[in-house]
């Protein structure tokens, strides 16, 4: 029976003995869902604090959005304003997945809280962000982002992160559009990079100077630096800086005005 | 009630040999505790009124509203079991936006008594379900002009085909009460409650059928009906709970809402002075008697 | 005689030709939108001292077809806010609705208690959300909207939020055309949040007509009929039959190279 309605080499065919044809091949999607929105952050710890910044610019392409769309944020403080809040969150990169992670890692740091009766710790917080990144690795937050805080021993504690969730503790990470011009220049000013001691030999032989860490008032100055330097050579970049001085005491924010061309 | 224990009052969807589902007319007595509730019916509007028995000191007062809102356009309330009355609103919303989402307009007043009519009716005739321990009033305000489809984005054409037609007349007030056994009957005036004998002798005297009442006037009647209707459990502590749904060109613009303070205030003051004025006027009468002798 | 009864009544391929069944098809993956259909240009909008401007053309575009003439691109949320949508009309109407059911469903809560009314900031977030949501999904509302109003703390309020969930605020913004066009004018009048304190209504009114001209004579896809809306604590005022006045086409006088002028 079934040869009776076989192929086109019998003598009559006929619309339901072929196999349906294109409907069925693979969709061609138009829709992107990600974007980028510019901008640019950094994070140093020193001994007995951390200092997180972030530019306040958000970009389409070419056009400005805003002039002020922070991109650090308090992580389980209390209520709506976060207050009282001991961890800080910086997100580069596509900002609505950047607000989602914000909204998911402050629910769980919150979460922690009410359920353990104690606040979480920057470490835990730190491994949290890394599992909240990497379970959504096969459709990622686009977003690179630096976690700061102090740890137990009350030192200054850093964390940076890639979109799908590996992380490690750093001295310092820039993050974001100007990245590749900020990282470099806190290689040499926070880890002392390329810094020897002079006459302490020929060629290899010289000694290398040894990174100490920097006290905040210096740290400070570096992270307004390297804005300043960043915001004339990359568009992206500008508008206002946002810092946060992370110490025992709390949170501290400083919003600075930068080139808004 | 005779049949008590003749087997025939345990199940709903059983009926006894003379023809009656005693689980619903068990319902009825359960409505006819609790709070009175009228609504009438004005030529412009509908005002829900409610006798709030305090049952405790301990509530706020003018909190725990019972007269609720389905959509934006009608007003509820119920006098029984008041869980009962709780889980009827919820069934009318959800078919308020049920009627929206089809239609993507307002459900008109008939068509959602009609529905949640037929709810409560099915619950006649299950023996895993009861019937609800209610008398639901349900009052409301169809707009009298075109309303936009919601989401609606233009105006339509202006002349030619696809216009209205003119001159017909369309929405107004409308006032219906639901029995626990899904009956339903569209009113001028409906009272429900342990004062509903009194409520509806005091609402015959208006003759609302001519259509002449204005809803201020329903306003002030319909506190004084509960009033008067309170006057039987004069012991017992009440606030008056007091919605209305006007026409557009009304005070709520086609909407359920409460009436405000002020206004609910002095209609209470009138109702007041106009109970004290009979007790006077039957003081005089023994006066006169006495007078006689 | 074909005794199938499969055949009767089906065109014979070898005088038809190669009958497609393609469209019969029902296994196929599920489809989302990928393209806007019927859309809207640009939306306007900017902050002053007690409230926001808004404005939005009234033409509804099919590709580069001026499809509908009348279409009303701002909503009006309950006494607070006006939102303005720029993108797929059709997507606008479900979020309407969507909106509209909400505004229902937050009157049963607290109806008459105008203190916990959503306002423009909760209903941005909201929206955000959706907006977010959709995008994860894979299956994007088509928009760009503005959100003008008044905030929880009585403030004026202005924010955006697009299909892809991008949430961002300022004194004064635009969607489209309108972000390169019209944005520019506007930050002129105010570059921050501290010029806003500065700005009166008429003033703010004004450079938003000045902008829904400059938009009219260079964006095709725009038209002279607009809605215009003021959102203060006062209310809302809309007007949705505006017409452009003093348009000035001289400007085209200098434009060469189109038409009939060659150099």
């Amino acid at each position: 029976m079934a040869g009776m309605f076989a192929g086109p080499q019998e003598m009559m065919g006929y619309s339901f003995n072929t196999a349906p044809t294109s409907a069925s091949e693979p969709r061609q999607h138009s829709f992107y869902p990600y974007t980028d929105n510019g901008g640019s952050t950094l994070g140093i710890s020193g001994a007995d604090f951390t200092i997180m910044a972030g530019d306040t610019r958000s970009t389409s392409g070419y056009s400005i959005n805003s002039r002020h769309v922070p991109k650090l944020f308090l992580i389980g403080g209390e209520g709506p304003k976060n207050k009282g809040a001991r961890i800080v969150l910086s997100v580069v990169g596509f900002a609505a997945d950047g607000d989602a992670l914000k909204e998911k890692l402050d629910k769980e740091v919150k979460m922690y809280k009410y359920q353990h009766g104690k606040p979480m710790t920057v470490s835990a917080c730190a491994q949290r962000l890394s599992h909240i990144l990497y379970n959504k690795r096969f459709f990622p937050y686009y977003v690179h982002a630096i976690l700061g805080g102090i740890d137990e021993e009350g030192k200054g504690a850093l964390y940076s992160y890639d979109p799908v969730g590996s992380y490690e503790r750093e001295q310092c990470r820039a993050a974001g559009a100007a990245s590749s011009l900020i990282m470099p220049f806190l290689d040499n000013q926070v880890n002392f990079k390329n810094h020897h001691i002079p006459g302490s030999g020929e060629g290899h032989d010289l000694k290398p100077v040894v990174a100490t860490p920097l006290p905040k008032e210096t740290v400070i100055e570096l992270v307004r630096d390297a804005f300043t330097s960043a915001v004339e050579r990359h568009i992206e970049v500008g508008d206002g800086l946002q810092m946060m001085i992370l110490t025992k005491d709390g949170v501290e924010e400083q919003l600075l005005p930068l080139k808004k061309d | 009630m005779t049949s008590i224990g003749t087997g025939y009052d345990l199940s709903n969807s059983v009926f006894s040999p003379d023809g009656r589902n005693f689980q619903v007319e068990y319902a009825v007595k359960a409505v006819e505790n609790g709070g009175t509730a009228v609504g009438i019916r004005c030529k412009d509007g509908v005002v829900i009124a409610l006798e709030k028995l305090v049952t405790s000191k301990l509530m706020k007062p003018n909190a725990n509203k019972r007269i609720a809102t389905v959509d934006r356009h009608i007003g509820v309330v119920s006098s029984g079991l008041v869980p009962d009355g709780r889980h009827f609103v919820v069934r009318a919303r959800a078919e308020a936006a049920e009627w929206r989402k089809i239609y993507k307009a307002p459900i008109p007043v008939h068509s959602l008594a009609d529905r949640v009519g037929q709810y409560v009716q099915a619950h006649t005739l299950y023996s895993s379900v009861r019937p609800f321990g209610i008398t639901a009033i349900v009052g409301g305000w169809d707009s009298e002009t075109e309303v936009p489809v919601d989401g609606q984005v233009g105006s339509g054409p202006s002349t030619g085909a696809g216009g209205k037609k003119e001159g017909g007349k369309h929405g107004g007030p409308f006032l219906y009460m639901i029995e626990p056994s899904g009956l339903f009957w569209g009113y001028y005036g409906a009272a429900t409650g342990k004062g509903r004998q009194t409520a509806k002798s005091e609402l015959e005297k208006l003759d609302l059928a001519a259509g002449t009442l204005t809803l201020e006037q329903g306003v002030k009647e319909a506190a004084r009906i509960i009033y008067v209707a309170h006057e039987d459990s004069k012991d017992k502590e009440f606030e008056l709970e007091m919605t209305w749904i006007s026409s557009l060109s009304g005070p709520t613009k086609g909407r359920h809402e409460e009436v405000p303070k002020e206004i609910r205030e002095e209609a209470e003051r009138l109702a007041k002075k106009s109970l004290d004025d009979d007790d006077d006027d039957e003081e005089e009468e023994k006066k006169d008697d006495k007078m006689e002798e | 005689m074909n005794h199938f009864p499969q055949a009767w009544g089906r065109p014979r391929d070898d005088i038809y030709g190669h009958y497609n069944s393609s469209y019969l098809q029902t296994a196929n993956p599920t489809q989302h939108t990928q393209s806007p259909v019927v859309t809207g240009t640009s939306v306007v909008a900017i902050k002053y001292k007690d409230g926001v401007v808004i404005a939005a053309d009234n033409l509804a575009s099919y590709g580069s077809l001026a499809r509908f003439t009348d279409v009303k691109r701002l909503r009006k949320f309950n006494s607070s806010t006006v939102l303005g949508f720029g993108g797929d009309v059709s997507d606008m109407q479900y979020l309407d609705r969507l909106l509209n059911d909400l505004d229902v469903k937050e009157n049963y809560s607290h109806a008459d208690d105008e203190a916990s009314q959503l306002s423009a900031n909760n209903l941005h977030t909201y929206l955000s959300k959706v907006m977010y949501k959709r995008r994860t999904d894979f299956n994007p509302l088509w928009n760009h909207i503005l959100v003008a109003g008044i905030s929880s703390e009585s403030e004026p309020f202005l924010a955006s939020v697009d299909l892809l969930g991008t949430t961002f605020s300022s004194p004064s913004l635009a969607t489209g055309y309108g972000a390169h066009l019209a944005q520019p004018i506007m930050r002129k009048l105010v570059p921050d949040e501290e010029a806003v304190k500065g700005i009166s209504k008429e003033q703010a009114v004004d450079v938003v007509k000045e902008c829904m001209k400059v938009l009219f004579y260079r964006d095709a896809r725009s038209m002279d009929g607009y809605s215009i809306a003021v959102i203060s604590k006062e209310g809302i005022e809309i007007k949705e039959n505006e017409k452009l006045e003093n348009q000035s086409w001289q400007f085209a006088e200098r434009i060469r190279g189109y038409g009939t002028q060659v150099n």
